[in-house]
């Protein structure tokens, strides 16, 4: 009989995901939204004060590059600006709304830039071996945030987009289960079944990584 | 509890939110199937090491950035009056410079043809606008001025001045053609008096 090594506390714990996106914060999202939609300048401002870190985080997990991130999210403000008239809070959150936006964007980046990867795969595969013999020196302890930062980026590359993006909206970004349905489009039964398949491609890829997971 | 199962339920399972009986059911399959023991292992391991993994920050001066591209005002959501729905559109697209400066030049285009045509906008009439007589003026129009141009070519000075020295030469050559049709007529006379010396022939061509 297998044994489960994972110690019982684990399975006690709080779940990772508060409740982000209270009441509240929804009704600010729609008067935010209905003041911009009023042509307010200072509504736009909010806004983006407000979301910009939403949008940048995905965008750089995604694309592992902080100037395509960058470039994205701005891409995408500028694609909210003109397009928000389009979005009715009746019909979802504003959130899922910005974020499927986003989605769209970098699947669009990703399939233009597909060609320049494949080029540059090569000099990737030789960063990935001398990053992970820096990190062989840090097995024993807990990595700090940044190196887990650089070292989840590495194995998120390794992920597929539909895995890479479900574990990103999940994971990182917190979305709910029905919210990331919503965003991909895709029943919320598949969501979890990429959101699994894409944990244990990930635990592999850290694990070669020297990672204890 | 199958292996299909227990994977969709994982995800709750590994948030906590399994209610009492199905959380027990997956456990109890967990401690009976090594795969899932590992594939839930992984997942729950995971999720722990992205809890730990800081935030990705966007730089500060992204916000200005954004602000700066973001265009002032309202955007595409500002009402429009009746008449801008029904003719914004097409108003606004003719309304561009390049098609504002294709028109311009069409008019002109138009006018200096009119012109030439010797067509008058002002008193135009139906009966102005029948090929044959548009046709007429620009005819007569084009011979006229054929004719002015060439006289003006023939009163421009260079020209005069050309013509002139071309005369002048001309006259030249035929007065000096003349002399050399004299002379052999000359030597002849010369030869029955002094008995015998040729007349110089070739002394009129080397001069030419």
């Amino acid at each position: 009989m297998a044994t489960v090594a994972i110690p019982a506390a684990k399975w006690n714990w709080v779940p990772p995901y508060p409740q982000a996106r209270t009441a509240n914060n929804l009704d600010a999202d729609a008067q935010l939204v209905e003041r911009c939609l009023a042509g307010q300048d200072a509504a736009w401002e909010d806004l983006v004060k407000l979301h910009t870190r939403r949008v940048y985080s995905i965008c750089y997990r995604f694309t592992n590059s902080d100037a395509e991130a960058q470039d994205l999210t701005q891409d995408v403000f500028l694609r909210v600006f003109k397009n928000l008239k389009s979005f009715r809070s009746g019909e979802g959150l504003f959130v899922v709304w910005l974020t499927r936006l986003t989605r769209n964007l970098l699947i669009d980046h990703y399939r233009r830039t597909r060609m320049q990867r494949a080029t540059e795969s090569i000099e990737d595969q030789v960063k990935v071996l001398e990053e992970t013999t820096a990190v062989l020196a840090r097995t024993d302890g807990m990595l700090a945030g940044r190196e887990a930062s650089e070292l989840l980026q590495t194995g998120l590359q390794k992920l597929s987009p539909e895995l890479r993006e479900t574990v990103i909206l999940r994971d990182l970004e917190e979305l709910e289960y029905r919210e990331i349905a919503q965003v991909l489009n895709v029943p919320e039964g598949t969501v979890k079944s990429r959101l699994n398949r894409g944990r244990a491609e990930l635990a592999r890829v850290l694990r070669r990584h020297k990672v204890r997971i | 509890m199958t292996c299909a199962e227990l994977e969709i339920l994982l995800c709750d399972y590994v948030d906590g939110t399994l209610r009492a009986e199905q959380r027990s059911a997956l456990e109890k399959h967990l401690a009976g199937c090594s795969s899932c023991a590992e594939l839930a292992k992984d997942v729950a391991g995971v999720t722990a090491f992205i809890q730990t993994v800081a935030p990705a920050k966007p730089p500060a001066e992204l916000l200005t950035r954004i602000l700066h591209e973001l265009p002032t005002g309202r955007p595409a959501t500002e009402k429009r009056s009746w008449w801008k729905k029904l003719f914004g559109g097409w108003v606004q697209g003719i309304l561009q410079p390049r098609y504002v400066m294709g028109m311009a030049m069409t008019v002109l285009s138009f006018s200096m043809i009119a012109k030439f045509a010797h067509i008058e906008p002002r008193q135009l009439r139906p009966s102005d606008l029948d090929p044959v007589k548009i046709w007429a003026g620009i005819d007569d129009r084009t011979h006229r001025m054929w004719d002015r141009g060439v006289k003006y070519y023939d009163n421009l000075r260079l020209v005069i001045e050309i013509q002139s020295r071309l005369k002048e030469w001309t006259d030249q050559e035929q007065a000096q053609a003349a002399e050399g049709a004299k002379q052999p007529v000359e030597g002849s006379k010369q030869k029955v008096e002094s008995s015998g010396q040729k007349p110089e022939a070739g002394t009129s061509e080397k001069k030419r």
